[in-house]
């Protein structure tokens, strides 16, 4: 193989065809979910795919400062803590992001004048970090209880400059390609309100996009093409994550 | 000692110093016990999650180069950031650092940074104008007490385990700053003198019961407290004991002579968790590639293995991608020849070249160094590949082969700067472990293929002992291989050297 001659100017290639780890464009990285790590908060989890890890920790519902307290649901503050360096905007954009997915789970309602805290915190960057929080985030208020309305599943995917599609980027090839984009999905197996339809227009509630962040200008088809593939692949990470939890929660009840 | 967010009840409190004063810890510990330590290093270099019962903390470290304080031109710095994280406690609120935080803070940069563990003068790049500023951030993520001993250890464990890219000067005014990156040069680590250890005690009663490495409830019924910085040498880096409970000097005292205890073996656990961290490091270097570990894999699983090695070898070699594969000896006999002429030329221009050759096909040019000391005697194609295939008669470890191969190509890679290469590439006991196997397959190999022609020079020991650069004449008799006879009865002493220049190490084991 004889390696491309970088010209001054022209974009760094990125080849799908042959990634640095071996996997193929729709291959995911090893996933791992471990909770209930942390003794003094009320939930904790950590997420890993591969080497990209998050530590997520859930406080609450615990008395909200006065000025923020709302008398008629929860209030949800996210930190996200960077592993190096002084907060900047990064960080207070990945919040505000954080917090907006995880209102549309947490049933507020049910803890009026109370905060729920979720603390992030970065142990290891390579790539795919907004999704591996969100999911992190997401297992961490499993584990503290925090009543839900059903759960996330959060990936990210790449497209290079030549227009192809691959999923869960690391760090080398976010930096390559022309454009990346996180996805969130809500994850449900049956609707927490039985009464209402569990789809919207014919498409199941789970199809629909809660949240999505792009970095970098791609066109609206590799757009649509992204959230094909993604869909695809946070129906796995969902799967995953279900069973991770369920399998950790049956342990559970058998020892109690 | 009064901690927001955690509710005891009377009963709870009086009972904890009820049972101290009857030498019992709610935890079942004696007094001068510390709890369960785990040190886990992370994958990236310089990050290093420290588990002392249950208080976590992570330590991460980074470098950057920048300017240096006018006063301390040609000084690095080294500075150390504690967070609070509200992660580790509900009490801890983000924003503004809280007292304890601030005074934690304070305690591990006197230990460290005012008792010079770290040498902050190697850090100097350019005198005046660039150094490098290496920068210890350290996150409290789960506290259930004595956060000081823990946040010090996780931050020295970073430190030992960090690795900063190497930089030369060079360019047309000398001026010029060229960063390696590390799939050129392999980074190096920051010299460190000696290791601080904080050990805290919890005073109670009158200041006449301490207890070692107070938990969280413990802390909360405390009296007062000291932290004793100290290293393994008995030198004292920093005490602290700010207000709380009076205590006699004498039992000061007898906290110091614990803690110096205390501080030599916690120092053997981090160096022995160090160690075992550099040997896993090495090892996951050669295995970054799925595809070579495949190899690897296939190769030892093969039953009839000479002749396929070797084929397979050359296919693959056309499509190595850049990885610290096993290398051709294409690839080496490259080195011996583009080298010798470089050899004579500085090492400013040794690093551009360096810098110049990513054009090259696969990314082969890894193994930019010095010269090849093998020479054309050594041949490489029996080495090739598991060792641990070709005979049954020694159970190898194709691994330490494959690491071999990493060492020998790292010390060759360093070859123009050997005095920069880091000693603690391959340990001890690795060392020996690959003398071993590579005169195993040296035997083998001479059985079917001489690996070294009648008039080749045996050359001194490959690479300097852990710690140790200048090798004394016992240390070389150890390491020196076993000789193995042949079964015509004549010995092969078999030796490697990764030098640039064999002779300058008199006494090395030459025979001539």
């Amino acid at each position: 193989m004889v390696m491309a001659k970088v010209e001054v100017g022209a974009a760094p290639s990125l080849n799908v065809a042959e990634r640095a780890d071996g996997r193929s464009a729709s291959q995911l990285r090893p996933l791992s979910l471990s909770r209930g790590l942390l003794t003094r908060a009320h939930g904790s989890a950590t997420w890993s795919q591969e080497n990209t890890t998050v530590l997520a920790a859930v406080y609450g519902p615990k008395p909200a400062a006065m000025k923020k307290e709302n008398a008629e649901r929860a209030i949800i503050e996210v930190v996200w803590r960077a592993k190096s360096g002084l907060s900047g905007s990064y960080e207070k954009d990945a919040e505000v992001v954080v917090r907006r997915s995880l209102e549309y789970i947490i049933l507020t309602a049910l803890h009026p004048n109370t905060a729920i805290s979720v603390i992030l915190q970065v142990i290891n960057d390579d790539g795919s970090l907004l999704a591996c929080a969100m999911n992190a985030a997401c297992a961490a208020l499993v584990d503290a209880g925090i009543p839900l309305n059903g759960l996330l599943s959060a990936v990210s995917c790449g497209v290079t400059h030549d227009g192809q599609v691959f999923l869960d980027p690391t760090k080398p090839e976010e930096q390559k390609c022309k454009a990346y984009v996180s996805f969130v999905f809500p994850s449900r197996r049956l609707s927490a309100v039985p009464e209402l339809p569990a789809d919207v227009d014919g498409e199941p509630v789970e199809y629909g996009i809660l949240t999505s962040v792009t970095r970098g200008a791609m066109e609206v088809e590799e757009y649509f093409s992204c959230v094909e593939n993604c869909r695809a692949a946070a129906a796995k990470v969902s799967e995953f994550s279900r069973s991770s939890i369920e399998q950790s929660l049956k342990g559970n009840r058998d020892g109690c | 000692m009064s901690h927001a967010g955690l509710r005891m009840s009377t009963n709870e409190k009086e009972f904890i110093v009820a049972a101290i004063r009857e030498e019992q810890r709610i935890d079942g510990r004696t007094p001068f016990d510390y709890r369960r330590l785990q040190i886990k290093f992370l994958k990236e270099d310089g990050s290093v999650e420290v588990q002392l019962g249950q208080t976590r903390v992570l330590a991460v470290v980074k470098g950057e180069i920048t300017q240096p304080y006018p006063d301390r031109g040609n000084e690095g710095s080294l500075a150390i950031f504690t967070e609070f994280s509200p992660m580790g406690d509900p009490a801890f609120e983000p924003g503004r650092p809280s007292e304890m935080a601030v005074e934690l803070g304070r305690i591990i940069d006197r230990g460290l940074r005012e008792s010079r563990a770290v040498d902050t003068e190697s850090l100097c790049i350019l005198s005046g104008r660039s150094v490098w500023s290496i920068r210890v951030d350290i996150h409290i993520l789960d506290n259930y007490g004595n956060l000081v001993d823990a946040a010090n250890l996780a931050a020295l464990a970073a430190l030992l385990s960090y690795r900063r890219p190497e930089c030369t000067v060079g360019g047309d005014d000398g001026q010029q700053i060229i960063v390696h990156p590390p799939e050129v040069r392999e980074p190096v680590g920051l010299i460190i003198h000696h290791l601080p250890i904080a050990v805290t005690f919890a005073f109670f009663g009158d200041g006449n019961f301490q207890v070692l490495d107070p938990n969280l409830k413990e802390e909360e019924v405390m009296g007062g407290r000291i932290t004793i910085t100290i290293n393994s040498q008995g030198e004292i880096c920093a005490v602290q004991k700010g207000g709380g409970v009076g205590v006699s000097a004498s039992e000061v005292m007898r906290c110091l002579r614990i803690a110096a205890a205390k501080a030599q073996s916690m120092t053997e656990t981090l160096k022995k968790a160090v160690e075992i961290h550099e040997i896993e490091r090495a090892q996951r270097k050669i295995r970054r590639h799925p595809n070579l570990q495949n190899q690897i894999d296939t190769a030892s699983s093969v039953p009839n293995p000479i002749k396929k090695i070797e084929v397979e070898m050359e296919e693959t070699s056309e499509d190595i991608e850049p990885k610290q594969a096993l290398d051709t000896e294409r690839g080496i006999k490259d080195l011996s020849m583009s080298d010798s002429s470089r050899m004579k030329s500085t090492e400013t221009e040794v690093a551009e070249t360096l810098t110049e050759k990513p054009s090259r096909a696969g990314g082969r040019d890894l193994f930019a160094g010095g010269e090849s000391a093998w020479g054309d005697d050594v041949k490489l194609t029996p080495l090739k590949g598991s060792p641990g295939t070709r005979s049954t008669l020694f159970p190898l470890d194709s691994d330490a082969l494959v690491e071999f191969d990493v060492a020998a190509r790292a010390v060759l890679r360093g070859g123009v700067s050997s005095q920069r290469m880091s000693s603690k590439l391959v340990s001890e006991p690795l060392q020996r472990q690959i003398s071993d196997q590579i005169a195993a397959a040296a035997v083998y190999a001479n059985q079917t293929s001489p690996l070294i022609s009648e008039d080749a020079r045996p050359l001194g020991p490959i690479f300097p002992r852990v710690g140790d650069m200048d090798s004394t004449e016992e240390s070389d008799a150890a390491l020196e291989t076993k000789s193995v006879s042949q079964p015509e009865g004549t010995p092969v002493n078999f030796y490697f050297s990764g030098k640039k220049k064999p002779k300058k190490r008199g006494g090395s084991g030459r025979q001539d």
